[in-house]
């Protein structure tokens, strides 16, 4: 798969704080690229540094035509975080401007807007000011903008925040598509189980560092062991004991046990001692979700499985 | 270039489509028009009213001469020939008003005292203004005398006492007024295209502001860099302030031309006018990027500081000037006012109407200064454009906006 954006090492401080370092990357053609990380891990500064708005202080950014130093603007199509609209415009001046702007036909760009409006519920608006759209239909505008001139690279930065869950669908369908039709997608986001959903693979950051670069089924493989987690009472001393149990936490008459990698559930079920008070016992896989919490809140559970690799 | 282009084309067409920006683009031509013709309808109507029916019995043939005369002299008299006698003008006068008999026969010539009848209420100003009629009835009687034309012309002529200034002959007075002319038309027309651009172009302050408001400068920055945002932001307003001055030459300037007798295109279209539109031009450059630069650092117009206050005063500034000059278009707060670039526009084109002999060497310096200011402007307004625009949701401090410009 031919290789749209490289990210390379990239730093950028404000004052003397360090925002990011050390972000390496690629988004590929035709895949879903996730950053991912909490708030104020430096996802928006990253994307703020490919699209050229801030300039980053160390590392390089290279777009497919390698040989070039200027952004190929016109084939990239940006949603940013901070993003709204001129408010006392019609739906169709703005559209068409911002096509306009990146050199797109016009007579194309209508059609195709058009055509978009209409798909994403927002047939009939094209006449109608900006200012008369509710937020929802505002942020449906916005995406129609970025992917109107049929962008090679699409960057959204948290394109699902504020949505509804029907328009939350529509968008995740349509970025499907998008990259079913040989688009690459780098999209940022905050919400783990969306990511799940359609990430090819992931950039795991926080407070400006990579903690899991890689395809989302390998990191599952990688990172999502099982856990058990018990209701009853049982001593910790016990808990630690058992066979395949790395990390034990215990909460009042809870228990979870992180189990290592290569536990086998049902033999590992079969060996429970029969001390063992067992009120209520689920095994599962640990989620990107709780990966997630786990990083934002400073838990060492990915650092030590990080140690247990090296 | 191209995308400063297509900036400056979206901003014209989006003031053009805005309802705001076109009743505010023909109601300063409408009001100015106001202004200037509702005084004067009030004027005419005052003076229709006390136009004078002036009866002349003439027993000496001079009616023909003396019309002439009142024709000249633009007085808003009626002149019509009448055979009543004065004892009939006087009971005639009863039932008329804002009239009077004038009786001309050989009174004239025996002791140049002839009688006027007037009605009650005419203006008290008649009985002096029917004095020019004398002077035709002078000019039989000194052809009477039987002088030789030259004669009769010193004696017409009379002595008459005139103020006189050593330098200024009272030759010159005719022909200065021309040049006068020549030099205050388009120095207030210049003046009418700067006022007017840099109005329009505190609308740039307006628009960068708002976008930042609106939250979309991100989005057109992804499509190209702040420069060209900003170039075609100061591009595009100053095509806007054209049109408002197209508007306005085209409803204000028939008006005037009908209304004033002076052929204003004449004196308009001259090669001065050209210097001064150049003067107006950079004048503009210096305060769009000025509003442009501070726009960019305001979250909300109803926020602005006092710093980003006093900055939209800045074209004001000419004003402390205006007096001093007007007194003496070359003194020293003349030449001050023309180097301080923020002044300079308005002072030069106020100094240029004013002056006979153009002070070229301060003109050039003057212009020097602000073709560099406008350079140097231009360089800032990017740095703090470029940082600004991207800030949301609060105002930049003059200390943060310092920061800016010297990264």
């Amino acid at each position: 798969m031919e290789t749209m954006l490289t990210v390379d090492n990239l730093g950028k401080s404000f004052k003397d704080k360090k925002i990011v370092s050390n972000i390496s990357f690629e988004v590929k053609k035709g895949e879903i690229m996730a950053l991912l990380g909490p708030n104020g891990a430096g996802k928006s500064t990253t994307i703020r540094n490919i699209m050229g708005i801030m300039y980053p202080d160390e590392g390089t950014i290279t777009f497919r035509d390698k040989g070039k130093k200027d952004i190929p603007r016109n084939k990239i199509g940006y949603l940013p975080e901070e993003r709204g609209l001129y408010k006392n415009v019609k739906v169709m001046d703005i559209l068409l401007y911002l096509a306009e702007l990146k050199d797109y036909p016009l007579d194309r760009a209508k059609e195709r807007a058009l055509e978009l409006l209409k798909k994403f519920d927002l047939e009939g608006k094209d006449k109608v000011s900006v200012e008369e759209l509710s937020k929802g239909m505002g942020q449906k505008v916005q995406f129609i903008a970025a992917i109107l001139h049929e962008p090679e690279l699409l960057i959204l930065d948290e394109p699902f925040s504020g949505l509804d869950p029907v328009s939350q669908e529509l968008f995740k369908n349509e970025i499907r598509g998008l990259a079913q039709n040989g688009t690459a997608i780098l999209l940022s986001s905050h919400q783990m189980n969306l990511v799940e959903e359609m990430a090819d693979r992931l950039f795991l950051i926080h407070r400006g560092t990579k903690v899991i670069y890689g395809p989302l089924d390998d990191v599952k493989k990688q990172y999502a062991n099982f856990k058990c987690t018990i209701h009853g009472v049982n001593e910790r001393s016990l808990l630690e004991s058992l066979p395949e149990v790395e990390r034990v936490e215990q909460n009042e008459e809870t228990a979870v046990l992180y189990l290592s990698k290569d536990v086998q559930p049902a033999n590992w079920l079969k060996n429970l001692p029969a001390q063992l008070d067992v009120q209520e016992l689920s095994i599962d896989r640990i989620s990107l979700h709780e990966i997630f919490i786990d990083i934002a809140t400073d838990k060492n559970l990915l650092k030590r499985e990080e140690n247990l690799d090296a | 270039m191209r995308n400063t282009k297509k900036v400056a084309k979206w901003e014209i067409k989006r003031n053009m489509k805005n309802k705001t920006f076109l009743i505010g683009l023909f109601i300063s031509p409408i009001l100015f028009l106001a202004f200037y013709l509702i005084p004067d309808l009030f004027n005419n109507s005052d003076e229709d009213a006390v136009s004078t029916t002036v009866f002349v019995n003439d027993q000496l043939g001079v009616y023909e001469n003396l019309e002439a005369t009142v024709q000249q002299a633009g007085a808003e008299w009626e002149l019509q020939p009448t055979d009543i006698s004065e004892e009939e003008a006087a009971g005639a006068l009863e039932s008329e008003e804002n009239s009077a008999y004038v009786f001309i026969d050989e009174r004239a010539f025996d002791g140049g005292v002839l009688p006027v009848y007037q009605s009650e209420e005419i203006s008290p100003d008649f009985i002096n203004e029917v004095q020019l009629l004398g002077a035709p009835l002078q000019a039989m009687q000194i052809e009477e005398l039987g002088l030789t034309p030259e004669e009769a012309s010193v004696i017409t002529q009379g002595v008459v006492f005139e103020e006189a200034s050593p330098d200024a002959s009272a030759e010159t007075e005719a022909g200065m007024d021309d040049a006068f002319l020549e030099r205050i038309v388009p120095g207030i027309f210049a003046a009418a295209v700067l006022l007017s651009i840099v109005f329009t172009g505190m609308a740039i302050f307006q628009s960068a502001s708002q976008e930042k408001k609106d939250k979309i400068a991100e989005i057109i920055l992804s499509s190209l860099t702040p420069g060209e945002l900003m170039q075609g932001k100061i591009i595009g307003y100053f095509v806007l302030g054209i049109i408002q001055v197209l508007v306005f030459i085209v409803l204000v300037l028939p008006v005037l031309v009908w209304k004033i007798d002076v052929p204003i295109l004449e004196y308009l279209f001259v090669p001065e006018l050209a210097l001064m539109l150049v003067i107006a031009v950079l004048g503009y450059l210096l305060f769009a990027a000025l509003f442009v630069g501070i726009g960019a650092t305001m979250a909300d117009i109803s926020t602005a500081g006092n710093f980003q206050g006093m900055i939209m005063m800045l074209p004001f500034a000419a004003l402390i000037f205006v007096g001093p000059v007007f007194n003496d278009p070359s003194g020293i707060w003349a030449q001050v006012g023309s180097y301080i670039p923020f002044t300079s526009p308005a002072i030069l084109i106020l100094r240029l109407s004013l002056l006979e002999e153009w002070p070229w060497i301060e003109i050039i310096i003057g212009l020097a200064i602000l073709i560099v200011s406008v350079w140097v402007f231009m360089k800032l307004a990017g740095k703090i454009f470029k940082i600004g625009i991207l800030m949301y949701g609060k105002n930049a401090t003059p200390g943060e906006i310092w920061k800016w410009i010297r990264a």
